[in-house]
């Protein structure tokens, strides 16, 4: 499958609305809250990767890369966790392990 | 008085209404059906019935049925009749059109719980093999997705543990956020069975619905909370067990992590979840809530049935996991008597969850990111499969109005009536060049549409329907199908004319598939349900050959079962002077959901309009009457309904239900959703009431401004 086309590609407007984006991420944020450090922002990771499109979650890293802004500090950690591909946990349903 | 004629045929069949899902017998005279007898052997109902299931039948040949397909190039164009082929076709080229010029990922699909489970996943299998995306969603998203989510985190497995049955072996029956005397008549029947024999009946919700009191039936502790607060009052009945040491040690060591168990225990276990703290907030006595956890943990058999007053909130999933949660503590799983259960909304649900309707999961709740998963998929349909998830349906909607996605093939769904902030609906549904939508009747949605499908009523074909309690049961083709078509042979030609060579002569060729790509449905066949009548899954032929009435016996399906933390958000829908009022809503007995067959049947004798249960108190401030049109303002938009005052509610609590279109509840919900799925927080909407004089005409937008 193709999904050649499925980025936001350099500058292309983001595929859903970038506000509704960071609310949605930091009402993940705010889940993942109470959890110790370490797993909290795991839990954010593996929310971003096993459930949200993959559009999303590039317009999600592209606004953190322009600053951000508006987005919880452990929700930045953990959508930042998502470039370490060798330890992204896929299927998976169960609490962050820490 | 004349006897009554004799049937010339009976056919045994499963009821769409409600996720009991009920046997009947349809009986037909010359052809058309006359009666729906309820079927004794029927496993769910032994024979019983409610006035929807056995009377709201006639909506099949109603004058509004469209049986003929229709395309438009724009929808200010009327409707052109064309034959199948044409528009098969038509819908085909569009979507192609679309996809080459905006991208794969820019059209999508979304199943309906009306239909059969071959039809479900015949559903998502034209997503995934002819769109070749996940952008494909199921009606449970606005309604038990957090279910899924919640039970799937803390127990393993996102459905009901037990069988309706089980409930003759209660002690305990905690009720939160449903009213099954209503919106599940036959199981709340045996529920009000089970109380009148002595089990002991909690209930958390708003309302003092009939399940809280009734003719021999009354709850031993009703906490009317305020809407939005389930998880801070479902803590602090963890809180109470926690403290007062009334959970089960052995349990709890035996079948779930001990050290997540002591993280949970010192979160629910601070101050801030005390009933003397969060009582205050809620609404509620702090002693009721201690007595409330008392008799919960004390059992010995205490059960769990929750509904949408659960789910349809910012944290629905939260709550979920909090009741996963409660029953593990306190021991309440793997045997009769005990368990976690969803009240399912739709006829087909709960198949709508298990059969891969969803953008990150394929059958029998299995990741789209598990390659494993991914390959069995693969190997039997011969194609590579997107292996990133899809867009849910709201984010279809927010794509589509971010101008992203621009096609959707929208299966008895009626999304601009019942999904959220209706603006927002109504304008992704402009924004989009091709939305095909396949229905019995030219509903809201298809207000909207480019392409009609007609499709058949569950009278009307052949399939199976899983319930609530995970039960299996035979779909029958009572009558040949108004329009022509099943809809499992509509979804399969429009996989055709997509180009993807796929057929089916029966829909049990597509059981027959489902069962060999899914561990749960692996012993489910036509042949097995005809010979025993039902079978609930995991059903395989090694060691549940006719199917599992209770789930997490010796073990869960992940080994152990996981606590979940579980913070307390409010959520951001507040009161304030503007909006001092909580709307919540919900369904009664004769109607059904949006109404779309229950309005077209004699059952709107009963009941024919939506009313807004207003507090005597909140009434009298406003110089509102019993029977004054009112309009109902939020920050999102306006409409107008008759105030019937009530003291169901507290005072500051206004509730109303949502069967007919003019109402447009609808209009005035919030676009807030849940953290996990984005579930709508259809039950807390701030609002203010006011007296209007004379018919506006609503529902109207509000403008820009008054929103901030």
């Amino acid at each position: 499958v193709s999904r050649a086309d499925s980025g936001t590609g350099g500058g292309a407007r983001p595929v859903i609305e970038i506000e509704r984006l960071v609310a949605m991420a930091n009402q993940i944020g705010d889940f993942f809250a109470p959890y110790p450090a370490g797993p909290r922002e795991e839990g954010v990771r593996n929310h971003l990767r096993n459930y949200w499109d993959p559009r999303m979650r590039d317009a999600l890293l592209a606004h953190i890369r322009a600053g951000g802004a508006g987005l919880h500090a452990h929700v930045v950690a953990g959508a930042l966790l998502l470039g370490d591909k060798a330890r992204e946990v896929r299927a998976y349903a169960g609490p962050p392990k820490g | 008085v004349p006897n009554p004629r004799k049937p010339e045929r009976s056919v045994v069949t499963t009821c769409a209404y409600c996720g009991v899902g009920c046997g009947f017998k349809a009986e037909t005279i010359d052809g058309r059906i006359v009666r729906m007898i309820p079927w004794k052997e029927g496993k769910a109902n032994h024979g019983h019935s409610c006035v929807k299931g056995r009377f709201a039948f006639d909506y099949y040949d109603h004058p509004d049925r469209v049986k003929t397909p229709m395309i438009r190039a724009r929808i200010d164009q009327p409707w052109r009749e064309v034959g199948w082929d044409e528009a098969f076709a038509h819908a085909a080229s569009e979507l192609k059109r679309i996809q080459a010029t905006y991208g794969t990922g820019s059209v999508g699909a979304v199943s309906s719980s009306r239909c059969t489970n071959e039809e479900i996943f015949l559903m998502q299998k034209f997503a995934r093999v002819a769109l070749r995306n996940n952008n494909i969603d199921n009606c449970s998203r606005i309604c038990h997705s957090p279910t899924q989510f919640g039970l799937h985190a803390t127990l393993g497995a996102g459905a009901a543990s037990q069988h309706f049955d089980s409930i003759l072996q209660a002690d305990v029956i905690l009720v939160v956020g449903a009213n099954p005397t209503e919106g599940h008549p036959v199981f709340g029947s045996m529920l009000k069975r089970r109380v009148r024999e002595g089990a002991q009946l909690l209930v958390v919700d708003p309302r003092r619905t009939e399940t809280v009191e009734s003719p021999h039936c009354r709850a031993a502790v009703h906490l009317a909370l305020r809407p939005g607060t389930n998880v801070a009052v479902l803590n602090s009945l963890a809180h109470v067990l926690v403290h007062e040491r009334l959970y089960d040690e052995p349990f709890v060591r035996a079948r779930c992590h001990w050290h997540e168990f002591e993280q949970w225990m010192q979160l629910v276990g601070d101050a801030r979840y005390s009933p003397e703290v969060v009582g205050p907030d809620a609404g509620l006595e702090p002693e009721a809530i201690r007595r409330a956890a008392r008799i919960y943990a004390k059992g010995p058999n205490s059960t769990i049935y929750y509904g949408l007053g659960v789910t349809e909130h910012s944290q629905g999933s939260t709550g979920v996991m909090c009741l996963g949660n409660l029953a593990l503590a306190c021991g309440m799983l793997g045997r009769e008597g005990v368990g976690v259960n969803p009240l399912r909304g739709q006829g087909n649900v709960q198949g709508g969850s298990c059969l891969g309707s969803w953008p990150h999961m394929l059958t029998g709740y299995r990741f789209v990111t598990d390659d494993a998963v991914r390959a069995t998929f693969e190997a039997e349909w011969r194609l590579q499969l997107d292996p990133e998830p899809g867009l849910r349906l709201p984010n279809m909607f927010d794509a589509a109005v971010a101008g992203t996605f621009k096609g959707i093939y929208i299966q008895g769904e009626d999304p601009v009536q019942s999904d959220p902030n209706m603006a927002h609906i109504t304008a992704a549904m402009r924004a989009m060049e091709c939305v095909i939508v396949q229905d019995l009747f030219l509903n809201e949605t298809a207000k909207f549409a480019h392409v009609f499908l007609p499709g058949s009523s569950s009278l009307e074909k052949n399939g199976t329907f899983t319930n609530a309690e995970r039960r299996v049961s035979m779909v029958r083709k009572v009558v040949e199908p108004l329009a022509g078509l099943e809809d499992w042979q509509i979804t399969m030609r429009l996989v055709q004319a997509m180009g993807y060579p796929l057929h089916y002569d029966h829909p049990s060729q597509i059981l027959d598939e489902v069962a060999r790509l899914s561990p749960a449905y692996q012993g489910m066949s036509f042949d097995l349900i005809e010979r025993i009548g039902s079978a609930q899954w995991p059903c395989n032929t090694k060691d549940a050959p006719e199917g599992t009435e209770v789930l997490h016996r010796t073990q869960f399906p992940r080994g152990r079962a996981n606590f979940m933390l579980t913070e307390y958000v409010p959520t951001t829908e507040r009161t304030d002077d503007r909006f001092p009022l909580l709307l919540t809503t919900g369904r009664i007995l004769s109607q059904y959901n949006v109404g779309t067959q229950t309005r077209r049947t004699g059952n709107v004798a009963w009941y024919g309009e939506d009313v807004l249960d207003v507090h005597p108190d909140d009434a009298r401030a406003r110089g509102i009457a019993d029977g004054d049109r009112v309009s109902i303002t939020s920050r999102y938009g306006v409409t107008e309904l008759r105030a019937r005052l009530s003291e169901k509610m507290n005072q500051g609590v206004v509730y109303t239900t949502f069967h007919f279109v003019q109402s447009k509840a609808n209009a005035i919900t919030s676009d807030l959703s849940d953290w996990a799925t984005n579930c709508p927080e259809y039950k807390v909407t701030a609002v203010e009431v006011a007296k209007v004089p004379a018919k506006v005409d609503a529902p109207q937008r509000l403008p820009a401004e008054a929103k901030s």
